[in-house]
């Protein structure tokens, strides 16, 4: 009956997720009233990301308030990007929503909600904030162990919005000067560790030209393939995460031998090549390990800061373009700095994916949240949409019917996407007694069995030994 | 008294409710033995400690690799698991080339487990293995001691295997081998046997064969068992001690543990068809034929039946050993095998099978192992020999035989110095406890209701047994005075606590290094541990093709393919001699005859252990010698040994070294661009010489990973075209076409056929001649 139940419950969540993710796609129009005056980008490839930050001033020509505008990201990039964000002038964070224009199909589509309408005749600044993973493409594809890692960023030269453009500047951020090709539009500059290119005036909407910069970015270019978080609750005062990552270096692939002994003798060889990176744990992490499937891996140092733990995790051996390698993370986290309660009602509030290293790039995210034994009516929130797998149970220490497992997945995970998720579920604390009752009825059934045994005769004949004293 | 409590060490634990004294001794007894379980356990845990839960050396990767498998995907496809990633091209039938006694076991423990929702990852259950089956050693022991002599030495025996070195070597966590559970086996099975023999119940018999079956399934030197026994039966038989106990016994144990052992894949028909089987079925024969004239005489009990007795066993004997010959040579039961001729004649093996003796482990023993190893045991054994030789009955013929041949078989192989310390442990328990009873006398004078006892239970010859006891222990006794008694006391608790202290820093120190990690110690006692081994392997399995095959010495084959999950030629279980030679000729040759080899054999990478810059002696350059070796036993024309020395006869690697050795392969791959280490740049310090042959380049391989210590180096084998491609400048690359001077005239330039046919539409073809 029970389990009956619990799948049409489950079923009825799934249809409610479907609807509401179907209600989601929603058609937009253009709204010919609005304009940018001005669009202050900021191009920063000087990571393994693309981190477009855009200043847009916007402005109603028109003589109806206007409520929302669209962003829009072109056709060759709309695969790639990972993350977008709107802020208003007062640095809050603006409503987004994915939507779709008829007639565009080939351009992705996000709807900001403005806080305040915006008038007409009024100007408004927003920030916008797009982060794309995979835009930088290492050429050449392989490199020898000494040679420096070049990647080729194509992109825009203006911005890509479905509004009339005033006026626009781009900045790019490098960090190095050795840049092998760029495109001259002018006006433009070059500056120490980057480009400054406009501004550009009058720029009609979708306009599109490409903008090529072919540099030398020596970053880490480690892509997380895969990492499953393992988020498992206890009552008991306890949170344990556990981290299965596969990480691959998916810049440009090693080519021909790699020598030792121009590895150690070079502090500068292998400049593309990845020999630690840095993990943040959150500060309350304990009983911190850091292993693989043959055991422990010896090279990692932990540091104990004030709001963080630091980890300097060294991989068994120095990742080269297009080498593997895999690892699991875990720590203990104390629950009442992530675990509400309200007499039977319970709030998780923990980071649906934490930090791995900075600029990371994460082709997918499965997360899994084990409740404990005897939770119901789990409702999860989520800061943005992700595909919930169907619910599993668990079995472990003094488990009887299993604890329900939450999980959920989502792909193409950035820094941005480091946010808090809330579960809520409820828990009869008389529950927690299951498991001491379990031992202690055990161990009573036992002596119990015991002591019957001992005080019967099993033998056939009476043993003679018997008038020993 | 130590007789006392022998008889039923088992009801005595029953009965302590009812029995104040008995339930007493049975807390004193249940107390020392889950304290020994205990002490046994934590002295093994050093490795873990300080290390890390993780399988030790090399054969136990295998096990555990097997074990995970047959976790993974059930007991059936285990025992049909043919494993392609050894072995290659050649593969291995696992399931009926291994005993599969300890998979079972850890599969088991892990089921039960798993059952009850402990989650516990298998790997876990592996390491603890060993330190858990201790514990059930030292009880087994404690059954068999006390079966022999008394409850007291039995607890002193029990607390001896629970932390001797000999014994702890082989079972330390992580070690995950045969080893580790077949000692428990080994020592239950003796102890069955006695109690069998004693009692002569068909159902002691039957444990007997079961336990014995447990032992076959676990480990190899179940063949140990199963010609002590029929030795001790026939030297019985000789002795003239033969009785029904021993007929039921023996005759149950031998059909019901023969059918038994031959159930095991890899055992099969060996019982029945190899010489090292046959002395049990000769005994059985011979014990059959006893029991036969025996029965005969108890029809007709007259004076003259004792010569025909006697007559009718001796050819008895001679018929059945002349039948093992006859059959031996015709075919039907196979030959001793090399290994069993090596321990008898420890030369054997060097000229025969160079491969055997190629193993650390299969050398000869020292005088300072057996010392270490035991400690104040190898003094004080053969006085619990001496007693049990002097107050002789069945089960003391036993264990005194089981001493002799033991001690035997411990000088030949370091290895089996394992099957000596349990019978060590035992006769030292016996030892210490009539030393205990010498000193300890008034303690134990309100005793006395063990006489009466003494006449039920079932001894032939009960009465003289107890004299027997009476008499070494007493006379002394009144001799002793107060001072002499607690000296004498007092010393031998100094020597005990010695004994501990040792058997703790040996195990610590000596036998509780996983080796495949190393660890060193600063000058200011700062520790760095070298990884190499698991940063090797762990690249080998995430960053080379699934299917890459890679070459290595056979030492490193199971951690290979445990740790790397990669395919190998050659491994730890040594099975085809003549594939090790080709590793090894492939090794021992130049770069251009190895690549025959290699591309012959598929490999895809290489693997060598180099420890010269961080001085690890246990590398392939030391072991070169022994591929050598292996190599010229299978390709003589090829490989000459002599040509790997110096003309004086030295083994080095320096300038002086011999031509041959300076290029072949291993020497190659061991020195290719080192040149860190110590102060002259590309010192090798575990030679302690500059290599002679240096700033080579290889053309068939390129080096594709080496270790942060330069531990292990891989080399990836080059495929044809990548080498041997003359290099062209860029500008020389296009093909001149235009410059070349056609010898052709411009008529003939362009091609024609000669008497071509004309083709009309619909028409036939037809060649005009």
């Amino acid at each position: 009956m029970l389990p009956a139940m619990a799948k049409f419950r489950f079923s009825f969540i799934f249809l409610l997720f479907i609807v509401i993710k179907c209600e989601s796609v929603n058609v937009d129009t253009i709204s010919s009233d609005i304009r940018f005056k001005n669009v202050d980008r900021t191009i920063d490839i000087s990571s393994q990301l693309v981190k477009i930050s855009s200043k847009l001033t916007l402005e109603n020509t028109g003589g109806t308030p206007v409520k929302n505008f669209l962003i829009a990201v072109e056709s060759a990039a709309k695969n790639n990007v990972a993350f977008v964000g709107a802020k208003d002038s007062n640095n809050k964070d603006l409503r987004l929503v994915e939507t779709t224009v008829s007639g565009y199909d080939y351009v992705r589509f996000w709807r900001v909600e403005l806080k305040d309408a915006l008038n007409a005749g009024a100007t408004s600044l927003v920030t916008v904030e797009s982060v794309f993973t995979k835009a930088l493409l290492p050429f050449p594809t392989a490199i020898t162990q000494q040679e420096d890692q070049l990647v080729k960023y194509i992109g825009n030269l203006y911005t890509y919005t479905p509004y009339y453009v005033t006026s626009q500047k781009t900045n790019v951020i490098l960090n190095t000067k050795s840049v092998e090709t760029f495109t001259k539009v002018k006006p433009y500059t070059q500056q120490d560790g980057g480009f400054q290119y406009g501004p550009y005036p009058a720029v009609k909407p979708f306009s599109e030209k490409e903008l090529v910069i072919h540099y030398k970015n020596n970053s880490p270019f480690l892509t997380v393939t895969r990492i499953e978080r393992l988020i498992e609750v206890s009552h008991w005062g306890n949170i344990a995460v556990e981290e299965v990552v596969e990480i691959e270096h998916s810049g440009a692939k090693l080519k021909g031998p790699f020598s030792r002994y121009d590895y150690q003798q070079d502090h500068h060889s292998g400049p593309a090549s990845v020999r630690s990176y840095k993990t943040l744990l959150p500060a309350s992490a304990s009983d911190v390990y850091y292993r693989d499937t043959n055991g422990n891996i010896s090279t990692s140092n932990m540091k104990v800061k004030k709001d963080s733990v630091e980890l300097d995790l060294r991989p068994r051996y120095p990742l080269f373009g297009g080498w593997r390698t895999h690892y699991t993370l875990g720590y203990n986290v104390p629950s009442y700095e992530y675990l509400y309660q309200s007499g039977n009602d319970y709030l998780l509030k923990m980071r649906v994916v934490d930090h791995i290293f900075d600029d990371m790039q994460v082709d997918e995210v499965v997360t899994k949240i084990i409740l404990p034994e005897g939770s119901t009516s789990v409702k999860v929130n989520l800061p943005y949409p992700v595909t919930r797998l169907p619910d599993s149970l668990h079995y472990t220490y003094l488990d009887t019917k299993g604890r329900p497992v939450i999980s959920f997945t989502k792909k193409n995970i950035v820094e941005n996407h480091i946010q808090d998720f809330q579960l809520r579920y409820t828990f009869p604390r008389l529950l927690m007694l299951q498991e001491p009752l379990l031992v202690v009825g055990f161990l009573y059934a036992l002596f119990l069995c015991v002591i019957i045994y001992v005080r019967l005769d099993f033998s056939i004949h009476k043993a003679e030994h018997h008038h020993k004293d | 008294m130590p007789q006392t409590s022998t008889a039923k060490p088992g009801n005595g634990r029953n009965k302590g409710i009812f029995n104040n004294t008995t339930g007493f001794s049975t807390l004193i007894t249940v107390t020392v033995l889950s304290l020994a379980w205990l002490a046994g356990f934590a002295s093994r845990l050093f490795a873990v400690i300080r290390f890390e839960s993780i399988i030790h050396e090399f054969d136990p990767w295998f096990n555990y690799r097997s074990t995970a498998y047959m976790v993974q995907h059930g007991f059936y496809n285990f025992l049909n698991w043919f494993d392609e990633r050894a072995w290659y091209p050649l593969g291995r039938i696992v399931g009926g080339t291994v005993y599969p006694g300890l998979m079972i076991t850890s599969g088991t423990i892990h089921w039960i487990l798993h059952t009850l929702n402990i989650p516990i990852h298998i790997r876990d259950i592996c390491v603890f293995l060993a330190p858990v089956f201790s514990g059930l050693t030292a009880i087994a022991t404690y059954l068999l001691t006390s079966e022999l002599w008394s409850r007291g030495a039995g607890l002193f025996a029990a607390c001896f295997i629970a932390i001797v070195p000999g014994y702890s070597s082989r079972s330390v966590a992580g070690s995950y081998d045969n080893e580790g559970i077949a000692i428990f086996a080994l020592q239950f099975t003796y102890y069955l046997w006695l109690k069998s023999l004693k009692n002569g119940s068909v159902f002691w018999s039957i444990c007997t064969a079961l336990s014995y079956f447990y032992m076959v399934s676990a480990w190899g030197g179940y063949v140990f068992i199963i010609n002590l026994i029929p030795l001790h039966v026939f030297l019985l038989l000789i002795m003239g001690r033969f009785s029904q106990r021993l007929f039921v016994s023996y005759s149950v144990f031998y059909i019901v543990g023969l059918l038994m052992s031959m159930q095991i894949p890899f055992v099969g028909f060996q019982p029945i068809r190899t010489s090292e089987h046959m002395a049990a079925s000769g005994v059985f024969a011979l014990v059959m034929a006893i029991g036969a004239m025996k029965y005969l005489h108890s029809l007709n009990p007259k004076g003259q039946w004792k010569q025909l007795l006697i007559l009718g066993g001796l050819i008895a004997a001679g018929a059945v050993f002349l039948a093992v010959v006859l059959l031996t040579y015709a075919g039907v039961i196979a030959p001793w095998s090399g290994r069993f001729y090596s321990l008898w004649d420890t030369t054997y093996a060097k000229i025969h099978i160079p491969i055997i003796a190629s193993v650390s482990e299969h050398q000869p023993t020292t005088w300072s192992s057996f010392f270490f190893d035991l400690h104040v045991l190898v003094c004080t054994f053969p006085v619990g020999l001496w007693y049990c030789i002097k107050n002789i009955n069945d089960e003391r013929v036993f264990v005194a035989l089981y001493a002799l041949s033991a001690v035997y078989f411990a000088g030949v192989m370091v290895r089996l110095m394992l099957t000596l310390t349990p019978v060590v442990c035992v006769l030292s328990g016996i030892a210490f406890s009539i030393l205990l009873d010498l000193v300890l006398r008034e303690d134990d004078l309100p005793a006395p209701q063990v006489d009466t006892e003494e006449s039920k239970s079932l001894y032939d010859k009960a009465g003289k047994l107890k004299k027997r006891t009476h008499e070494p222990t007493l006379p002394p006794d009144t001799g002793l005075g107060m001072n002499v008694r607690s000296v004498t006391l007092i010393l031998f608790m100094i020597l005990l606590m010695l004994f501990s202290v040792h058997c703790t820093w040996a195990t610590s120190n000596a036998y509780s290094s996983p080796s495949i990690v190393l660890a060193s110690y600063g000058n200011d006692g700062s520790r760095k541990i070298l990884d190499d081994f698991r940063e090797a392997y762990g690249w080998l399995s995430q960053n080379t093709a699934e299917d890459a095959r890679v070459m290595s010495w056979w030492d490193y084959g199971y951690q290979i393919a445990g740790m790397g999950n990669r395919t190998t030629l050659v491994d730890n279980n040594t099975w085809n001699n003549s594939h090790i030679a080709l590793v090894g000729k492939a090794m021992a040759s130049n770069e251009t005859a190895a690549y025959e080899i290699m591309t012959m054999l598929d490999v895809d990478y290489v693997l060598v252990i180099f420890g010269g810059a961080i001085g690890y002696s246990g590398d392939d350059i030391n072991k070169f010698i022994w591929m050598v070796r292996i190599a010229e036993g299978e390709h003589p024309k090829d490989i000459h040994e002599a040509d790997y020395f110096t003309e004086r006869g030295e083994y080095r690697v320096d300038s002086e070294a011999s031509k041959t050795m300076l290029n072949c392969l291993m020497y190659k791959l061991s020195y290719y661009r080192y040149d860190s280490g110590g102060s002259p740049p590309g010192y090798d310090r575990t030679r302690g010489a500059l290599p002679g042959n240096r700033g080579f380049k290889l053309t068939y391989l390129e080096e594709a990973y080496t270790t942060e210590h330069w531990l292990v180096r891989i080399y990836r084998v080059k495929k044809p075209d990548e080498f041997n491609r003359p290099r062209l400048p860029l500008a020389k690359r296009t093909v001149p076409t235009s410059n070349s001077i056609s010898k052709k005239t411009s008529k003939r330039r362009k091609g024609m056929i000669k008497n071509k046919p004309t083709i009309v539409k619909g028409k036939k073809a037809v060649r005009l001649e």
